[in-house]
């Protein structure tokens, strides 16, 4: 029985993902790939990797499917976007142009070589298949993760690898994060706040803010504490508490202006500041960097994943507010410095 | 490797400049400078410093979180990292001193120009940290911190080129992770472990690892723009502003080198063959004709600059093929040629690193001075900017490789590897690289003594920004004189000088 659930999940994965690249519009291609990201979630949850799972529903389905949705009113606002659109769009035309002129469907995709893509690819399944396959079980570090349990202050196996054995890489994990954001902030021509929210309350989405929001911030609250014991943490909560700051933003909370701009830098820059300074701080007492002493191991734990959580909310509110902005057909005040 | 002492310099290594780099984000434009700038003061100072005290010790390392490999991560400062670090800290000082003094005098830069402090402080720390890992998912996540910010640093001029350029760099560097990631993942899944020192020790031939090995090593040549995958580089490099053009020239695709060569020398060992180096050497060769006629073909300055980089990149491709030794070799006997390949690909890494940055330092104060960087702007440049002409001179000649420059002597080490191990064809291939350099050098040196028209543009330039140009010009002539010092340093550890048999891996004479 479990056989066919895997198989059917394996087929539907490739199926939606064969079928989202070649999609003829652009709104099928965005609600395919958040088809596909709930069914990777599926396989996440079947491989018993159920934090994977929840990052995977959370991020690659709800975070990237919300930024995708926004970035559709940028083609072609009054009729439906095709991907020629895009594509016209990204060659520097304007997507109104391009259809306007006739453009032939698919002109982008007939000039790809067909055939020599079908062999590579099948070839390259192969390859995959045969050293997937291959593979011998190493025994991976499960084993040495356990028996050190006792010794990193959580009760999880994978919040003591994520925050205690490799907390390094989690560190600079959360550091990819800001750099994307100070990336955005580049690509959108060095302005950095949307300082501007929405003037208007959304009469639709404010009511549904008032319910959602606080059930938002109290399950994303319960994902961080549970991460101590069970699958959940910092990243999952993150997502939640950012899901929140995108809901109240639509709906007209002045989010981003609600706290002065030292804040914002604050909020954005103390998960991975305080991460680092706690670390260091241990380490000049004779220590090693992100090395914590075993009393408070399971506090601190506690606190760094808390502003963790909090500054990467904060830099996807943040994200899709300056996309959001930067796009808004009547933004006339530019966003400040 | 485990044999060096415990310290805090790696550690440092790693934090100072994020902690600038995080100061520097709570400033407006003006203190964001001035941040950026101790920034970058103080991450050469460590630097310094962690290499006075690797040079004293042998090398350091450190166990992150204090937990031993393989549940934990080690950072560890070999010779071979500290020459890089080094490398990085030399360049990085005078790109920044160039950038607060070019960013501070133009005024048609968009706002966000000063996102170039956070980002390159962040992108110093991840290159830092690449150089000090030892542990293969380590080295992703600082693969992507490298990446991302990078990708940042691209798009800071704002303009169109330049964001298309960006985009299609980001595209090629997530290619390039994932398929180092996937690499990853296939050896943690045969061999239980990712550092790299147990690894090594535990990998054996067969078709995971070879998997493993050719989808790493494309997924690092993506990002290093190495020959074929070089495409997105020339468009790139050629529509940055000019610090970053240095900074991402110089330094970014060396790191991505370093991570392949250690893989190569220290890991994969077993499943290289004679063959697989012969391959990558071809692609080495290849790059290094092809970049350089490419080179010679341009009309704008910084895409010359730019083309020549994919040139100089397969020197370092060409070391490959010498370090693994043909069946049938004794290692003491290749003990002649395999110290002279390290030596060549150190030195080409240095030599290359200071003379391409004091190329775009050089081509973004033709820039401001003419307007533009077509061949107009560079006539009667000796009168005019002589400091920049003797710059580009200087940088010029150490590509080309004549003596005595770091650049002469790092192609004179490779063509004596090659004579020495008895594959003389790459020979050709070196010498054709040089001849081919020598004709675009010697194109903008003509332009550079051609009386100019009275109308062409000179505006002023910040003295400042010539200065560092030419610092970095004379680092690419001058780091000859330590060589020896430095080639005892790097021969006393591991990999520098080892021979990768096939089927056994890295064994030092």
């Amino acid at each position: 029985m479990s056989v066919w659930i895997d198989i059917l999940l394996a087929t539907l994965s490739v199926a939606l993902a064969v079928r989202c690249l070649t999609a003829p519009t652009l709104a099928q291609c965005v609600f395919l790939f958040f088809a596909f990201g709930l069914t990777l979630a599926l396989a996440w949850a079947r491989l018993g990797a159920v934090d994977v799972a929840i990052a995977e529903a959370a991020i690659g389905a709800g975070f990237l499917g919300v930024l995708l949705i926004d970035a559709l009113r940028d083609f072609a606002p009054a009729k439906e976007a095709t991907v020629e659109d895009a594509e016209g769009y990204a060659a520097g035309g304007s997507a109104a142009e391009g259809s306007a002129a006739g453009v032939p469907l698919r002109a982008g995709r007939a000039a790809l070589p067909l055939l020599p893509l079908a062999i590579a690819a099948v070839v390259f399944v192969l390859l995959t298949a045969e050293a997937v396959l291959n593979v011998r079980d190493g025994g991976g570090l499960t084993e040495l993760a356990q028996e050190n349990l006792a010794r990193s202050g959580v009760d999880h196996p994978v919040t003591a690898v994520l925050l205690n054995y490799r907390s390094y890489d989690t560190w600079l994990e959360v550091g990819v994060v800001l750099i994307a954001l100070l990336a955005i902030f580049a690509v959108g021509n060095g302005g950095t706040f949307a300082r501007r929210d929405h003037v208007t309350h959304d009469p639709v989405l404010e009511p549904v803010s008032r319910i959602l929001a606080p059930v938002l911030f109290l399950i994303g609250g319960f994902l961080l504490f549970l991460g101590k014991y069970e699958p959940g943490g910092a990243f999952q909560a993150a997502v939640l508490w950012g899901a929140m700051g995108i809901l109240l933003y639509l709906a007209g909370w002045p989010v981003m202006t609600c706290l002065p701009r030292v804040w914002w830098q604050v909020l954005l820059t103390a998960g991975f500041g305080v991460f680092m300074l706690l670390g260091l701080a241990f380490m000049s007492g004779g220590g090693a960097w992100f090395e914590y002493p075993l009393a408070h191991a399971g506090n601190l734990i506690l606190l760094i994943e808390t502003l963790a959580a909090l500054s990467i909310a904060a830099a996807l509110t943040a994200i899709f507010a300056f996309f959001h902005e930067m796009h808004a057909p009547d933004a006339t005040e530019t966003p400040e410095k | 490797m485990t044999d060096f002492p415990t310290s805090i310099w790696p550690a440092l290594l790693v934090a100072v400049p994020i902690t600038f780099a995080l100061g520097t984000v709570f400033f407006a434009a003006a203190g964001r400078m001035w941040s950026g700038l101790a920034g970058s003061v103080a991450t050469t100072l460590v630097s310094a410093l962690a290499i006075a005290a690797a040079v004293r010790e042998g090398g350091l390392i450190h166990h992150l979180g204090g937990w031993e490999p393989p549940l934990g991560i080690l950072l560890r400062l070999d010779p071979l990292a500290a020459v890089f670090i080094g490398m990085t800290a030399l360049t990085g000082i005078a790109v920044s001193f160039y950038a607060a003094s070019y960013l501070r005098s133009q005024d048609d830069l968009p706002r966000g120009a000063s996102l170039f402090w956070p980002l390159w402080l962040m992108l110093w720390a991840g290159l830092n940290g690449m150089f000090l890992s030892n542990d293969l998912f380590n080295l992703f996540v600082a693969i992507e911190v490298v990446g991302i910010s990078a990708v940042g640093l691209a798009v800071l001029s704002g303009k169109p080129p330049a964001l298309m350029a960006g985009l299609r760099y980001l595209l090629v560097a997530i290619t390039g992770s994932m398929s180092y990631l996937f690499g990853v993942a296939l050896l943690f899944g045969a061999y239980g472990t990712l550092d790299l020192t147990l690894l090594s020790a535990a990998v054996e031939p067969g078709a995971t690892t070879v998997f493993a090995l050719v989808l790493m090593t494309l997924g690092l040549m993506a990002k290093s723009a190495f020959f074929p995958l070089h495409f997105w580089l020339p468009p790139a490099h050629g529509s940055e502003l000019p610090p970053v053009s240095a900074l991402l020239s110089a330094l970014v695709v060396k790191g991505s080198f370093y991570i392949l060569l250690r893989l190569w020398a220290e890991v994969f060992g077993v499943s290289l063959t004679f063959a697989a180096g012969q391959l990558i050497g071809v692609c080495g060769a290849a790059a290094v004709i092809w970049g350089s006629w490419q080179a010679l073909n341009q009309d704008r300055l910084k895409l010359i600059i730019a083309h020549s980089s994919v040139a100089q990149l397969g020197y370092l491709l060409m070391v490959f093929p010498l370090l693994i030794l043909a069946p049938g070799t004794a290692v003491a006997v290749a003990s002649d040629w395999t110290s002279s390949a390290w030596t060549a690909a150190v030195y080409q890494t240095l030599s290359h690193a200071f003379a391409k940055s004091s190329l775009f330092l050089a081509a973004g104060v033709i820039v401001i001075a003419a307007g533009h960087d077509c061949r107009e702007s560079l006539l009667d440049l000796v009168a005019r900017r002589p400091m920049t002409a003797f710059a580009i001179g200087l940088a010029g000649i150490s590509l080309t490789g004549l003596p005595p420059s770091g650049g002469f002597f790092a192609k004179w080490m490779l063509l004596k590897a090659a004579i020495a191990s008895g594959q003389w064809w790459w020979a050709p291939a070196v010498l054709a690289g040089s001849f081919l350099t020598a004709g675009y050098v010697f194109m903008i040196l003509r332009l550079a003594f051609a009386p100019g028209n009275s109308d062409t543009e000179n505006r002023p330039v910040p003295r400042g920004l010539e200065s560092a140009a030419l610092l970095l010009a004379v680092a690419s002539f001058f780091i000859i004189v330590p060589a020896e010092a430095v080639i005892s340093f790097l021969e006393s550890s591991a990999p520098f000088g080892s021979a990768i048999v096939p089927g056994e891996g890295g064994v030092l004479p």
